[in-house]
C-alpha cells in the first residue's frame, strides 16, 4: 500500500510530516526554487553557518502552524462566545478544510522571495511590488491551480493568498474575523509561526543562544479570545475631575463587549513564553538581524545587483523569477569581484575580498535626545563634504506595535497583556540608524565628523530643513 | 512633509485628544488620525485599509512604535485596559521646530479632537467605517445604501446605529467643507 504520510527530518522541530497532497506542493518548481534561497542572505559572511535556506524554514512554519492550529481549534480551549463569533469552529469539515488551507499557505508563504532573502528587496523590485506580491502571484498561477484543484475538497487559491501573505500585504481582499485569525497564527506580530520558526531556527544555525524560547510552552497556552478592554474616556474624565462619581455607561459597556475583536492571546500561565518570545526577538535583532557588518554587506549587494541587472531591477514575470536564485547571483559575484573592466566590479569585490564599508556613524541615545534625525543629517553632511560615493545610510525600525494581547486570568478575566507584564512594557524597541564610510576615507571623514559633529547633529527648525 | 513634520502633526493630535478627555490608546490614534487625513485632507502618509476595528494603518502603527523608539511618546499601562498614549517630555522641541506646520493644520486638528475626543472605540469603529464606507462610494449611493454597507462590513452594528454613523459623517464631512472654505 503507498505511503500517504511523508517525514521530514528537521533539526528544530525532530521530524516534519506531510501527505501526499503536501508533498505535490514540496515538488511544485516554485517550492524547490527554495533550496536555494538563503534565509538570511549574506549573513553566512559573519557567521559562518548560516547556510540554512528558505526551503527548511517553510517546513518548519508549516509544522507549527498545524501546531497552533490545532491547540486553538481544539474544543475544550475555545469558549461559548468565541464559538458564537466564529462559527467555522463548530463545522468539522470547515474545521478541516482551513487546517488544509493553514498547512499550505504556511508551506508557500515565502516563495515569493528574491534571491538572498531580504537583502536586495527594498529597491530592486518595480514600484508597488514586494516579495509577498509575488507570493500571491505565484500562489495564484496556473502551475499552482493545478495541485490545489487535485486536492479533495479543492482549495480556493484566495483562501490560500489570504493566509500566506495576510491583510497588511493583501490590502484589496476582505478578510473575515476567522481569515484575520488565522493569517495570524503565520504571520502576526505577537504570535506568528514564521517569526517563531526563524528564531528558533536561525538561533540553531548560527550558534546563537538567543533566539530560544520554550515554544512548546507557549505554543499549548495559545487561545483566541476577544482582544483586551479599551478604557473608556469617562473614567479618563473622572480621574481628571477627581471626583467619586461612577457614571457607569451600561448600555455602552455591553456594545462594546460586542464590538471586541477576536485575536490571538494567551492563557496567563504562557505569559513567561511570551515574554521569552519577546525578548528573544529583541536579542537576536541587535545581536544578528541588525548587526551592521551584515546591514552593510545588504547594502553592497544591493548596489552590485542593480549595475548587474539588465533593467537595474529583478523581473516581476514569473518565468524568471523562478530561474534566479542565490547560485546565479554568487557566480556573478565571483566571476565581477575579479574583473575590474565588469559592471558592478567595486561592490563585488567588497562583498568577495571581504573589503566592506565600516561603520563611521551609529545611533546613541545622546544623539537621539537632540535629534531623532541625526543619522541622516550626519549622512547628508558626510556625503556633501566628501562625495557620495564614499557612504551609505541605514536607518530601519523595529515594525509592528506594541506587544498588547489578551491575557485570559485563571478567573476568566481578559487583560491587556501590557497591563500585566512589566517585561512586555519595557522591551527595547529595535532601532538602528548606521552611517558607513568607504575604507578609503574611513580616517579623514572620521576626523572631520568629530570637530562639527555638534553642529551637524543640532535640529532645525522647519523652514532651515526645507526653505 | 519630512518625518518630523509628520511627528509633530501625531504629537499635536495624541496632545488634543487627551485635552478632550480621550482614553488615547492606539486605536483612538488610528481612528483621529483616519479623520484627519482622509476627511481634513491634512497630508499625512499613511494608508488605511478596513481591518478589526474599521479603517487602520500598519504604517501608522509602525510610526507610532518609531516615536516611542525615538522616546517621543510612551505607552502607559492600566490594569486591566490596553494601553494610553503619552506624550514624553522631548516631544516639546519636536513640535517647536515644526512650528510653521503645526500653524497651518492647527484648526483641523482641533476640529478633529473636538468631534472624536469623548468617543469611545464603539463609537469610533463605527463613525470612521462610515466615513470610510462614504469616501469609498464617493458619497453617490444614499444614506441607506452607505448604512447597509456598513453593516454588511460591520455585523455587529445595529442598523439604527449604523443610519445614524452615517447621517453624522455626512454632517461632519459638512463641517469639513466650510472650515477649509
Amino acid at each position: 500500500m503507498p505511503k500517504n504520510i511523508h517525514e521530514i527530518r528537521d533539526p528544530v522541530h525532530a521530524f516534519v510530516r506531510l501527505d501526499s497532497h503536501e508533498r505535490g506542493v514540496l515538488n511544485s518548481r516554485p517550492f524547490q526554487r527554495l533550496r536555494h534561497i538563503h534565509q538570511l542572505g549574506l549573513t553566512y559572511l559573519l557567521y559562518p553557518a548560516a547556510t540554512h535556506k528558505r526551503f527548511e524554514h517553510s517546513l518548519g512554519v508549516m509544522e507549527l502552524a498545524s501546531r497552533v492550529f490545532d491547540v486553538v481549534t481544539t474544543p475544550g480551549n475555545v469558549t461559548d462566545e468565541i464559538r458564537r463569533r466564529l462559527p467555522q469552529l463548530e463545522r468539522e469539515d470547515e474545521r478541516r478544510y482551513w487546517r488544509r488551507i493553514i498547512r499550505v499557505a504556511a508551506l508557500c508563504h515565502d516563495v515569493g522571495h528574491l534571491p538572498f532573502s531580504h537583502a536586495a528587496e527594498t529597491t530592486l523590485l518595480p514600484e508597488g511590488w514586494h516579495h509577498e506580491r509575488l507570493t500571491r502571484e505565484i500562489i495564484l498561477s496556473d502551475e499552482m491551480e493545478s495541485i490545489w484543484e487535485m486536492i479533495t475538497p479543492p482549495l480556493r487559491p484566495e483562501d490560500i493568498v489570504k493566509l500566506a501573505i495576510g491583510p497588511k500585504k493583501a490590502r484589496d481582499m476582505e478578510f473575515s474575523d476567522w481569515e484575520t485569525i488565522l493569517a495570524e497564527i503565520i504571520v502576526g506580530d505577537a504570535f506568528g509561526v514564521d517569526r517563531m520558526d526563524y528564531l528558533l531556527r536561525d538561533s540553531h544555525h548560527l550558534g546563537v543562544a538567543y533566539g530560544r524560547f520554550d515554544h512548546y510552552r507557549l505554543i499549548d497556552t495559545l487561545r483566541i479570545l476577544p482582544s483586551p478592554p479599551s478604557g473608556r474616556n469617562d473614567e479618563v474624565r473622572q480621574t481628571q475631575r477627581g471626583t467619586e462619581e461612577h457614571g457607569t455607561r451600561e448600555a455602552e459597556v455591553g456594545q462594546e463587549e460586542e464590538a471586541r475583536c477576536v485575536e490571538l492571546g494567551i492563557e496567563e500561565g504562557g505569559i513567561h513564553s511570551a515574554e521569552a518570545l519577546l525578548l528573544a526577538r529583541y536579542f537576536m535583532y541587535t545581536q544578528v538581524y541588525f548587526h551592521p557588518v551584515r546591514r552593510v554587506y545588504d547594502i553592497h549587494l544591493q548596489d552590485f545587483l542593480k549595475a548587474w541587472l539588465s533593467d537595474r531591477l529583478f523581473s516581476t514575470n514569473l518565468e524568471q523569477h523562478l530561474k534566479m536564485t542565490d547560485n546565479e547571483i554568487t557566480a556573478a559575484l565571483l566571476e565581477v569581484a575579479f574583473d575590474p573592466s565588469k559592471a558592478g566590479y567595486e561592490h563585488a569585490r567588497r562583498i568577495v575580498q571581504r573589503q566592506h564599508f565600516k561603520v563611521i556613524y551609529q545611533r546613541n541615545p545622546n544623539d537621539i535626545n537632540i535629534n531623532p534625525e541625526a543619522g541622516s543629517a550626519v549622512y547628508r553632511a558626510l556625503t556633501s563634504r566628501f562625495g557620495e560615493e564614499h557612504f551609505r545610510c541605514d536607518r530601519c525600525v523595529q515594525k509592528g506595535g506594541a506587544p498588547d494581547f489578551p491575557v485570559q486570568l485563571r478567573d476568566g478575566q481578559i487583560v491587556s497583556s501590557l497591563a500585566l507584564s512589566e517585561t512586555l512594557k519595557n522591551v527595547p524597541i529595535v532601532s538602528i540608524d548606521f552611517v558607513f564610510s568607504s575604507r578609503e576615507k574611513y580616517e579623514e571623514a572620521s576626523r572631520w565628523l568629530e570637530e562639527h559633529r555638534a553642529e551637524i547633529i543640532r535640529p532645525t527648525r522647519e523652514d532651515e530643513r526645507n526653505g | 512633509m519630512d518625518r518630523i513634520q509628520n511627528a509633530a502633526l501625531l504629537l499635536r493630535l495624541i496632545e488634543r485628544l487627551r485635552e478632550q478627555g480621550s482614553w488615547c490608546g492606539e486605536t483612538h490614534v488610528q481612528k483621529a488620525t483616519y479623520f484627519l487625513q482622509d476627511l481634513m485632507r491634512v497630508p499625512t502618509p499613511f494608508e488605511f485599509i478596513l481591518y478589526k476595528h474599521g479603517p487602520f494603518s500598519f504604517e501608522l502603527r509602525d510610526e507610532l512604535t518609531a516615536l516611542r523608539a525615538d522616546g517621543l511618546i510612551d505607552l502607559e499601562p492600566q490594569w486591566p485596559y490596553g494601553p494610553r498614549i503619552v506624550l514624553t517630555g522631548r516631544s516639546a522641541y519636536i513640535k517647536e521646530i515644526s512650528s510653521r506646520t503645526l500653524a497651518k493644520y492647527d484648526d483641523r486638528i482641533a476640529f478633529v479632537a473636538d468631534r472624536l475626543g469623548d468617543r469611545g472605540v464603539v463609537d469610533l469603529e463605527r463613525l470612521a467605517t462610515a466615513l470610510y464606507v462614504t469616501k469609498r462610494t464617493h458619497a453617490r449611493c444614499s444614506a441607506e445604501e452607505r448604512a447597509e454597507e456598513l453593516r454588511r462590513l460591520k455585523p455587529h452594528i445595529t442598523p439604527e446605529s449604523a443610519g445614524s454613523a452615517v447621517a453624522e459623517v455626512d454632517k461632519l464631512v459638512e463641517e469639513a467643507e466650510k472650515l477649509a472654505d
